[in-house]
């Protein structure tokens, strides 16, 4: 601002004298030198007779004199603020401020759950396979399309939902589930849909397998995933090592049972409920190996229409090291079942020795109850962090009606890319009686979109 | 001579008393605080602040992979019966602690309640990621969990373990404090000493097998050129070995760390291709051999990069 000025006032050969003297300063220097050679400019222009260009150069004078005073004063005012401005940044220099995450009453960083909406993951687990016999024929399936929703709900309580699809069926909502996180006594209460704590694949949901289908064992006796709705308790024994005991009461188990409706169609008296216990103990035999065993019961008391009791046993080798062997888990899980059921052969009278008929001419088929047995083992390696490879051997049963027996031997192979995506060959030789032999062939890939985990219960 | 048979009732005199001197034996003489560490690095930290006052269990082994620890239940027992539960922090325990939390039945360890120590809680972060997007691997939200092996960092680590202490035990504050400064005495110690040790990894170039030399690198002053994952947690794909053996020539690259946790053949077989040797250290206390303590584990880190940064 005053540079210009002065370019005004430099007409004469001592104005343009400061103005280089003036550019030659940085804008303080010129401000501070530009005082005394104003001075020096005002002595002889006073001293000269006064004409009337003189007289206006004079004023001009004077009222850049002016505005130097008023410059001069800013100057003092603006380096007034500087100077308390570079205390104030000294000393936070000298204190620095505690971390953000110090303040406050914070205890930890914890990833927030997407600003208050619950944890959402989507798995789309899709199948292409062949066999050589029986009604399977060749083809692609979506095993699984599974929508899951999780979050606290408040302090005391959590939630969870799995809503899910495949190719038979349409949508679904498969669990969802209230469960208590604050309860004393190491107690911990569900309500709602979700997998009654069965064994242990029987409560695991389908992509979570360890193999490309759910044995068949499992699907008969248990019927599918062990979906019901009720209320379970579980109790952790406050001791070193791991005892466990789940005890539930539900309108039925098995989502396969659920989807049909149930045993029980209409209301259901406390007698025709299902009730369930289920202790299971883990214990650590070195720092790498463990066994974890487990023994299920589960009954209708009506007329005992249906009591399943079982055993499960798992040994996992887990040296977690990162090397080219990564671990080793063997699983087995063994049923008994007793249910009512129709009759496989049509009541004969006694007398024609035919089949008895109904009103309508249809055979009569009477109820009779029947002991079952089924169950599977396998064993699954891991090595080079990213595959495994393993084998199944299934023996099952139709709970009801014709045995059917059924041997079901698999081998599988898997890799995962990542963390986040699966896929898996996998044959199976079912041999069935009095079928044919059937080879399945079969390539799974499964891939998880979000943050997924069925938790503890998948371990 | 022969003995002389004991009295009956001297013999129950004797059981009563050594019954008794068993039973006040087997009783703590100040009922400790029972914390769980997730990892041995905090465990030995709490050890160190909270001396006698502390009775400190841990969960995941030294050897072990943090990003792939299992589910145990005999984790579960720990955490049902713990009054504090000193985790790492920045979500290194995502693999494994959500679930097990979840069967603990006990709520004052929870994330965000008081007896949950977070040892990461004044650690500025690096490697925050901008997006969550999971081509880029698995990301960390938080930024990368690895803090632990720049010592510095440890001293950050050691103060929220102490406050933490203090706010579950009140009681016992001034000890904790007391053993925070003692404990952070010895860490300047080291760090003076280690300064001086570290000096040849300044300006050296190295690949590393995981993103977990961040930390350390920008302490001493080196630089981590690429890793031999593909991504964070993603196996390296023949392409990225090629294109990264490619690029560890063009700009001499003359180190591989390897983290012991991960795959020995690969590292060994990049490193014969470019010429560059090999380091093995540990991302957790006690993951090399008699480096059982945090701060024997820093040591025996940095002894393990300046012996092959000196020769290459």
């Amino acid at each position: 601002m005053l540079v210009p000025t002065l370019r005004r006032v430099g007409a004469t050969a001592r104005a343009r004298a400061s103005l280089a003297l003036a550019r030659t300063l940085d804008p303080t220097s010129r401000l501070c030198g530009s005082i005394p050679l104003l001075a020096l400019l005002s002595l002889p222009l006073a001293a000269s007779a006064e004409s009337t260009g003189e007289r206006a150069l004079r004023q001009e004078l004077e009222a850049t004199k002016a505005e130097l005073s008023s410059t001069q004063q800013q100057l003092q005012e603006t380096r007034s603020a500087l100077s308390a401005l570079t205390q104030r940044v000294d000393s936070m220099q000298q204190s620095p401020a505690p971390p953000a995450a110090a303040s406050g009453a914070e205890t930890a960083r914890l990833a927030p759950v997407n600003a208050g909406n619950p944890a959402i993951s989507f798995v789309v687990d899709t199948r292409g396979f062949s066999n050589t016999h029986g009604d399977g024929g060749a083809g692609f399936d979506l095993a699984n399309a599974e929508l899951f929703l999780s979050a606290p709900i408040d302090p005391f309580l959590r939630g969870y939902a799995s809503i899910n699809g495949n190719s038979e069926e349409g949508f679904d909502v498969e669990e969802a589930a209230l469960v208590t996180t604050a309860l004393p006594g190491n107690l911990t209460v569900k309500g709602g849909r979700f997998f009654a704590d069965v064994g242990r694949l029987p409560k695991w949901h389908d992509e979570a397998l360890p193999f490309a289908y759910r044995p068949l064992s499992i699907d008969r006796i248990i019927g599918g995933e062990s979906g019901a709705e009720g209320l379970e308790v579980g109790w952790l024994a406050p001791t070193d090592t791991f005892v466990q005991l789940h005890g539930g009461v539900y309108n039925s188990i098995g989502s396969e049972l659920r989807e049909e409706g149930g045993v029980f169609e209409g209301k259901r008296s406390w007698s025709e409920l299902t009730y369930l216990a289920h202790p299971s103990v883990y214990v650590d035999l070195t720092d790498r190996a463990s066994v974890e065993l487990g023994g299920t019961w589960f009954q209708q008391p009506q007329r005992a229409d249906r009591r399943v009791a079982g055993v499960d046993v798992t040994f996992r080798d887990q040296p977690g090291t990162g090397g080219f062997y990564d671990g080793t888990t063997v699983g087995a899980e063994w049923y008994w079942s007793k249910a009512r059921g129709e009759n496989a052969d049509p009541e004969i009278d006694l007398a024609t020795g035919e089949p008895l008929l109904d009103a309508d001419g249809n055979e009569i088929f009477g109820s009779s109850v029947f002991h079952r047995i089924g169950g599977y083992g396998y064993v699954e390696t891991f090595f080079a962090r990213r595959f495994s490879a393993g084998a199944v051997v299934d023996y099952s049963q139709a709970p009801v009606g014709a045995p059917d027996l059924t041997r079901t031997y698999s081998a599988f192979v898997t890799w995962r890319p990542s963390e986040f995506q699966r896929l898996r060959a996998q044959i199976d030789q079912i041999v069935a009686a009095g079928n044919h032999n059937d080879q399945r062939f079969t390539l799974q890939w499964t891939a998880f979109l979000g943050s997924h985990s069925h938790g503890f219960a998948t371990r | 001579m022969a003995s002389r048979p004991a009295e009956p009732r001297r013999l129950a005199r004797l059981a009563l008393g050594l019954l008794a001197a068993g039973t006040l034996g087997a009783a703590p003489a100040t009922a400790a605080l029972r914390v769980v560490a997730t990892f041995p690095d905090v465990a030995d930290m709490t050890r160190q602040i909270g001396g006698d006052r502390v009775a400190v269990e841990t969960l995941a082994g030294a050897n072990q992979d943090p990003h792939r620890v299992p589910m145990k239940p005999s984790f579960v027992t720990k955490l049902n019966k713990a009054d504090a539960l000193v985790v790492m922090g920045l979500n290194l325990e995502h693999a494994f602690l959500p679930g097990v939390l979840d069967a603990a039945a006990n709520p004052k360890i929870r994330p965000g309640a008081s007896a949950y120590i977070d040892a990461s809680l004044y650690v500025p972060a690096l490697d925050v990621p901008t997006s969550l997007d999971r081509s880029q691997g698995e990301l960390h939200p938080l930024g990368n969990p690895h803090f632990n092996l720049d010592p510095v960092r440890g001293k950050d680590m050691a103060r929220a373990i102490a406050e933490g202490l203090a706010r579950v035990d009140p009681a016992g504050a001034t000890q904790y404090q007391d053993g925070l400064r003692r404990y952070l005495a010895l860490l300047d110690r080291r760090i003076a000493e280690w300064e001086q040790l570290a000096a040849p990894l300044r300006g050296l170039k190295v690949v590393s097998y995981h993103p977990d030399l961040v930390y350390l690198a920008q302490r001493y002053g080196f630089e981590v050129v690429d890793t031999i994952e593909l991504k964070p947690g993603v196996p390296a794909t023949p392409g990225h070995v090629e294109d990264l053996v490619a690029r560890m020539k063009q700009q001499d690259v003359r180190v591989v760390v390897r983290e012991v946790t991960y795959d020995m053949p690969l590292a060994r077989s990049i490193a014969n291709r470019t010429g560059a040797r090999l380091a093995g250290i540990a991302v957790i206390t006690g993951g090399l051999p008699g480096a059982d303590s945090y701060v024997d584990f820093v040591d025996a880190n940095l002894r393990a990069l300046v012996a092959v940064a000196g020769s290459s």
